[in-house]
């Protein structure tokens, strides 16, 4: 097979110049044992993350959606379990520097149970894969028309999962199309800086840069203000809400 | 026509989604007294071609094409054993007609069995408990629960050529024998009146079985009785593996009103003039479609007594079958696509004119489709082609129709 010009030129090449290549190979070979073996050094000055946390209180908790009066149904619709209504999400409106360097992609449950979704609300990052089981004997049909993340999983059996993924923030409203009493919220984040409350409304976010920034609690489609909140260095921020 | 109809649709589509943009309307049942009063509301506002050959009449009166009809329907919880519901519905602004009214009554908690009392659902058949119109995923319903026949429980041909006379007729026919009046006849199974009586249900495992006894017959429920009968009607529902089930149906009951029996017959014994019906379904869904077949076999008995020559006696029983077979595929969240088959016939009976089925056969295709603007507001599309193998009225129609649909 013959030669392409190209192939003759770079022969030529290292043929009359055989140091370039012993450089070329030293140079190769010092990137990658800085790359692999020599961490950065965190510089001694370096500001240290805190954490924010509090309390966020309803004043008047969302009722949980009724089932549609079953007036064609021939006797009474199977018990079901009532979704958790109290979980809130506290967040920073707007992440600090540096926060979307890593987006790394998680995994996250939302089971269907007893004709409910559990969790009611799940708070994800952005590139996070969400799993929705069925945990029933009988059929869901997951769906969301949400603009963040439209999709419908169709109708499978008990044991199943069929797995989204998120990669737009924005709140997303999942629906049961077969079980209209059925819905949950996934808030997706492009940063990590968010927490859930407990049961008794207790949250806590960490990791984040001092700093000021805006925090918001949500709660069932509902927003509390906006509050200033001002992160120390290494310290606890402070703040409670509430919320509907 | 086609056109009116595309202007019609897009209208139908700007007013949906300024009004799905302007506010958020409601998508959940309304619960009032910590949920133990839950009202939900359907409203559907449809517009199709006119009908000419009355393919689509319900036995309201009304094309189910071109209706504007309000649901409003509500449970009342009195505690774990007691819940009354009802429902009101209105069709094109007419009167508010009390659809149902029953109490519900678990006598045991843990187990799976009820028992209904008063103007309650229907034991009979599959489609009849999903006329809603977000249950149904075309506009038009199928024929056998909708076509109206030429039979009629309080008027009487007098003879098989006067019945066969009527043929394709159904929508509004009168009789020599009993009410003399022009009214409509009746469908082989009605979706859109409910019975009266008690109703009990109970479910083991994958196995579920209804028994009623109610006042009037699947194709002519009543609120009051009119012959002194009773009808048993009976359902058994298997669903062997998640997504399947398979349903059997069964329903006996005089069918032919006091009055109307007295002037066939004289001294007439009512419960003798009974209609039978038998009825299988099926329905299987996965993934992303959904597939359904229904089939009813209607036998009604009437009074037949000897017609004055040349006229042609009655024979009896006078038998109605109808098939229907219904899918439905997601293709998007927001959209799916739908399509029916549906025939309607009839046994023979011989008069002097020759032997023809009672009444015209029907067959009738829909196709269409439908848009979610959101969850609970539905813009529905469908083109329906009916064709009727006899009768005086106009035998073929292609029906487009649209239809918005908004339910709490």
């Amino acid at each position: 097979m013959e030669d392409t010009p190209r192939t003759q030129r770079a022969r030529t090449a290292f043929r009359g110049r055989p140091g370039r290549l012993v450089w070329v190979w030293t140079l190769a070979l010092l990137t990658f044992v800085s790359v692999v073996f020599i961490r950065p050094q965190k510089p001694l000055n370096a500001a240290r993350p805190g954490a924010i946390r509090g309390r966020v209180e309803l004043r008047r908790p969302a009722a949980p959606a009724e089932r549609r009066p079953s007036v064609a149904d021939l006797g009474t619709p199977v018990a079901r379990d009532m979704p958790d209504l109290l979980r809130s999400v506290v967040y920073l409106e707007s992440a600090p520097r540096g926060a979307f360097d890593t987006n790394e992609s998680g995994h996250a449950v939302m089971d269907q149970r007893n004709e409910t979704f559990v969790p009611h609300v799940l708070a994800i990052t952005t590139g996070t894969t969400v799993d929705f089981p069925n945990s029933d004997k009988f059929y869901h049909n997951v769906f969301s028309l949400s603009k963040t993340r439209q999709f419908d999983l169709g109708r499978y059996a008990a044991g199943n999962s069929r797995p989204v993924r998120f990669d737009r923030a924005g709140i997303v409203r999942v629906f049961c199309d077969i079980h209209s009493h059925m819905n949950a919220y996934i808030i997706v984040f492009s940063h990590p800086f968010f927490a859930m409350t407990d049961a008794e409304g207790h949250y806590r976010i960490e990791n984040v840069p001092p700093g000021t920034y805006g925090v918001i609690a949500w709660n069932e489609g509902t927003l509390s203000e906006t509050r200033p909140i001002t992160v120390p260095d290494g310290g606890i921020a402070e703040a409670d809400f509430t919320v509907r | 026509m086609i056109f009116r109809v595309a202007r019609l649709t897009s209208l139908l589509l700007a007013c949906a989604a300024q009004l799905a943009q302007a506010q958020r309307l409601p998508s959940e049942p309304i619960a009032l007294a910590d949920g133990r009063v839950t009202v939900s509301g359907d409203v559907t506002a449809g517009y199709g071609r006119e009908d000419p050959g009355f393919f689509n009449y319900t036995d309201y009166e009304h094309s189910a094409l071109r209706m504007f009809r309000v649901d409003v329907a509500a449970a009342v919880k009195a505690g774990p054993h007691f819940t009354v519901l009802g429902e009101i519905r209105t069709e094109n602004l007419g009167a508010v007609q009390p659809y149902a009214l029953f109490l519900r009554i678990r006598p045991w908690t843990t187990r799976d069995f009820d028992i209904q009392v008063g103007r309650v659902p229907p034991t009979f058949g599959a489609f009849a408990r999903r006329t809603y119109a977000n249950d149904n995923p075309l506009i038009g319903y199928p024929l056998g629960y909708q076509y109206l026949t030429t039979l009629r429980p309080d008027a009487l041909p007098a003879s098989a050529d006067e019945l066969l006379a009527k043929r394709g007729g159904g929508w509004l026919v009168h009789y020599t024998l009993g009410n003399p009046s022009f009214d409509p006849g009746v469908p082989l199974v009605s979706a859109f009146r409910w019975d009266t009586g008690v109703q009990a249900h109970a479910t083991v495992g994958m196995l579920s079985a209804a028994a009623a006894v109610t006042s009037g017959t699947v194709s002519n429920p009543l609120f009051t009785d009119d012959n002194h009968g009773r009808q048993i009607a009976t359902r058994v529902e298997l669903r062997p593996v998640v997504g399947l089930i398979l349903g059997t149906s069964f329903a006996r009951g005089p069918f032919v009103s006091q009055s109307a029996a007295e002037a066939a017959v004289g001294d007439a014994n009512v419960p003798d003039f009974t209609q039978t019906a038998w009825g299988a379904d099926t329905e299987y869904s996965r993934d992303h479609y959904l597939l359904r077949f229904e089939a009813i076999v209607s036998r009604w008995v009437l009074p037949n007594e000897p017609a004055p020559a040349p006229l042609v006696t009655l024979q009896m029983p006078l038998t109605a079958v109808s098939l229907s077979t219904e899918g439905r595929y997601k293709l998007r969240p927001d959209f799916y696509l739908a399509a029916r088959y549906d025939r309607l016939g009839f046994s023979d009976e011989t008069a002097t004119v020759g032997t023809l089925p009672w009444d015209a056969v029907v067959n009738r295709v829909e196709v269409g489709g439908g848009y979610s603007i959101q969850r609970n507001l539905l813009l529905k599309a469908s083109f329906q082609y009916d064709h009727r193998e006899g009768g005086r009225l106009q035998s073929l129609a292609y029906l487009p129709a649209v239809q918005l649909v908004f339910w709490f």
